[in-house]
């Protein structure tokens, strides 16, 4: 490895190394492959500038900086400040932000989740849930009938709905998450969008359901997904990046008003195989995988939500303020330490 | 359409407990020119949030609030019968002065400070407290920060009463703030109004002070449970009905028969 830390030389470097071990006919795109996985491996390992740094604010408290000042980069400073502000007002916020800085408009809109909105199909009477992925202009397409409304140019139309395998994908995709959607909501509304990668494709499922009754309350969930198919189709890599936005509330006559709002993030990937050789096999192992792979996400979040929203902020107020009197929480202490100690001996 | 000073002030004004700075970098790096129109949105936050400042030339924090602010934009503490001018920005006390305390309920707030100092350090590990006259009621005030960045996590109790020793009754309100942000961004906000009938003298309204917190806190542990078990489970279950997970092969809605036929 040489001794420079110049990401340029590194790389033409590799390139050389490449080409020179693989033999003269080394497979282009492999040799590109491998070396966008090492760069995203440098990029992490060689975070340029320090990555974090200390300041004592006026109340005596040592700040956090994510990043130093001279680091401003707006795109980033949009995404951290909207990781800062109540995320009950995230739409609102994202449109301050891009009334700001229009010039970010397009990568926040497709970057930053907010919560879904669902529409009705009137070719088959079906919600469906509109976000960046089925939508040209003002118009969606429903994962139902498959068309845009309102109706879209023809041209445009043939470029961005789906046909062949891909909708094929799409629409057993659907019935199944609908099957889903049942079963774990009991309710809600449920879409899944899938467009084709040069190796593979990708898409996006989602869930809303908004809650009935007492209290007010929402879940929205955005599971985006990428699958690279192996040349021999016996298996596929599968990447998903899933946001849970939820909105819980509730007024009592003991508080007057309680809110709880807030997404998370989580991301995983895994090598799943595709059992079957004929395409229709190959369509629904895919079905199959992405299914279990947001069904088990889905869970893993519910119950990290639950211990978060709930649990974290619960601990919080306990160690903002403590029921039981301190002087009495510390003898306490005191004597179950004595008690410990006693059993010792 | 509201405005860019609106908007960052906005900003500001919703920057969730210890992170001031961070959301002021932000607005620096997306509208550089609107960050010097950003005095009066630090100024409303700071005696909003009960910001703490360490007055040159006494021990100990001081909060600032609009009971306790000037005509001339300095601020006093009563305790130390001082004053002093606030650079807002950077949250600094400067240019300390003798500030007698002149109000007829002088003494009232003198035994105050030492019962409600007491009772605060029972309950808070971390706090700081303000008593001020107000008319002819007496303002209490306490703010409690607990940071912990590192973990992603931030929280603020603020608790404002006002006593009236003429018909001997609290009201006031308690407000909680909870910001935790480890691959996300979650914000818990809490507030109850509070309305009693205290005992007579300064421990009297202490004691009323320290059962309406408690009261509070205990509701609210109660309503995080309620939530969990109520609406929480009514958007999503656990598992399904059938306590099965998904048979993705049977649902995935993909028809033999489809194939067979051609395509």
């Amino acid at each position: 490895m040489p001794a420079t830390t110049n990401t340029s030389e590194i790389i033409t470097w590799l390139i050389l190394s490449l080409i020179y071990f693989g033999g003269g006919d080394a497979d282009l795109w492999t040799t590109i492959f491998i070396i966008d996985d090492l760069l995203d491996w440098l990029e992490h390992w060689m975070q340029p500038g320090q990555p974090k740094a200390l300041e004592e604010d006026s109340e005596g408290i040592k700040q956090y900086h994510a990043q130093p000042y001279e680091m401003a980069d707006p795109f980033d400073a949009a995404l951290d400040l909207l990781r800062r502000l109540p995320p009950s007002s995230t739409q609102q916020n994202l449109n301050g932000i891009i009334s700001l800085r229009p010039d970010l408009e397009d990568d926040l809109l497709s970057s930053v989740d907010v919560a879904l909105t669902a529409r009705r199909c009137p070719k088959s009477g079906r919600d469906y849930l509109c976000c960046d992925y089925n939508r040209d202009g003002n118009s969606y397409r429903s994962p139902w009938s498959n068309t845009f409304e309102p109706p879209i140019e023809p041209d445009d139309a043939a470029e961005l709905i789906p046909g062949g395998r891909v909708r094929r994908m799409e629409e057993a995709l659907n019935a199944g998450v609908d099957v889903y959607r049942e079963l774990y909501y009991e309710g809600g509304v449920s879409s899944a969008y899938l467009w084709a990668l040069d190796e593979g494709f990708a898409g996006v499922v989602l869930f809303k359901k908004t809650a009935s009754g007492a209290g007010k309350g929402g879940w929205d969930s955005i599971h985006v997904l990428e699958v690279n198919e192996a040349a021999t189709k016996r298996s596929a890599h599968y990447k998903l990046t899933s946001t849970v936005i939820l909105d819980l509330g509730l007024s009592s006559s003991s508080i007057d008003n309680l809110d709880l709002a807030g997404n998370l993030t989580r991301q995983t990937q895994s090598d799943m195989s595709i059992s079957g050789f004929r395409d229709s096999e190959v369509e629904q192992g895919h079905v199959v995988n992405i299914g279990r792979m947001v069904e088990d996400m889905e869970t893993r979040m519910r119950n990290l939500l639950q211990e978060v929203y709930f649990g974290k902020a619960k601990d919080v107020v306990g160690d903002l303020r403590s029921i039981q009197p301190l002087s009495e929480a510390e003898r306490d202490k005191a004597a179950h330490r004595d008690v410990i100690s006693k059993m010792g001996r | 359409m509201a405005s860019k000073q609106s908007t960052v002030a906005s900003f500001v004004e919703a920057a969730p407990p210890g992170e001031l700075s961070n959301v002021v970098a932000d607005i620096k790096a997306l509208a550089p020119n609107e960050v010097q129109s950003l005095e009066p949105a630090f100024k409303k936050y700071n005696e909003e949030q009960y910001t703490t400042v360490k007055v040159p030339g006494s021990s100990g924090a001081v909060l600032i609030s609009a009971y306790n602010a000037l005509a001339d934009g300095r601020y006093y503490d009563s305790a130390s019968q001082t004053s002093f001018e606030v650079d807002h920005a950077s949250q600094k006390a400067s240019n300390p002065q003798s500030h007698p305390l002149d109000s007829p309920n002088a003494d009232l707030i003198h035994s105050l400070h030492k019962s409600f100092s007491t009772t605060a350090s029972e309950h808070f590990p971390s706090s700081t407290i303000g008593i001020y006259p107000s008319d002819s009621t007496i303002a209490l005030l306490l703010v409690a920060n607990k940071y912990s960045p590192q973990n992603f996590w931030n929280g603020r109790w603020r608790s404002t009463y006002l006593f009236s020793p003429a018909s001997n009754t609290l009201t006031g309100t308690i407000k909680v703030d909870v910001h935790y942000y480890e691959d996300g961004n979650v914000r818990m906000s809490a507030s109850k109004k509070v309305e009693v009938a205290v005992g007579s003298g300064a421990e009297g309204v202490v004691r009323a002070i320290g059962k309406a917190e408690n009261a509070f806190q205990e509701e609210l542990n109660k309503a995080f449970g309620a939530l969990a078990e109520g609406s929480f489970k009514g958007l999503r279950r656990q598992l399904p009905v059938t306590r099965q997970r998904v048979e993705w092969e049977k649902v995935g809605g993909y028809r033999l028969g489809k194939d067979i036929g051609g395509r």
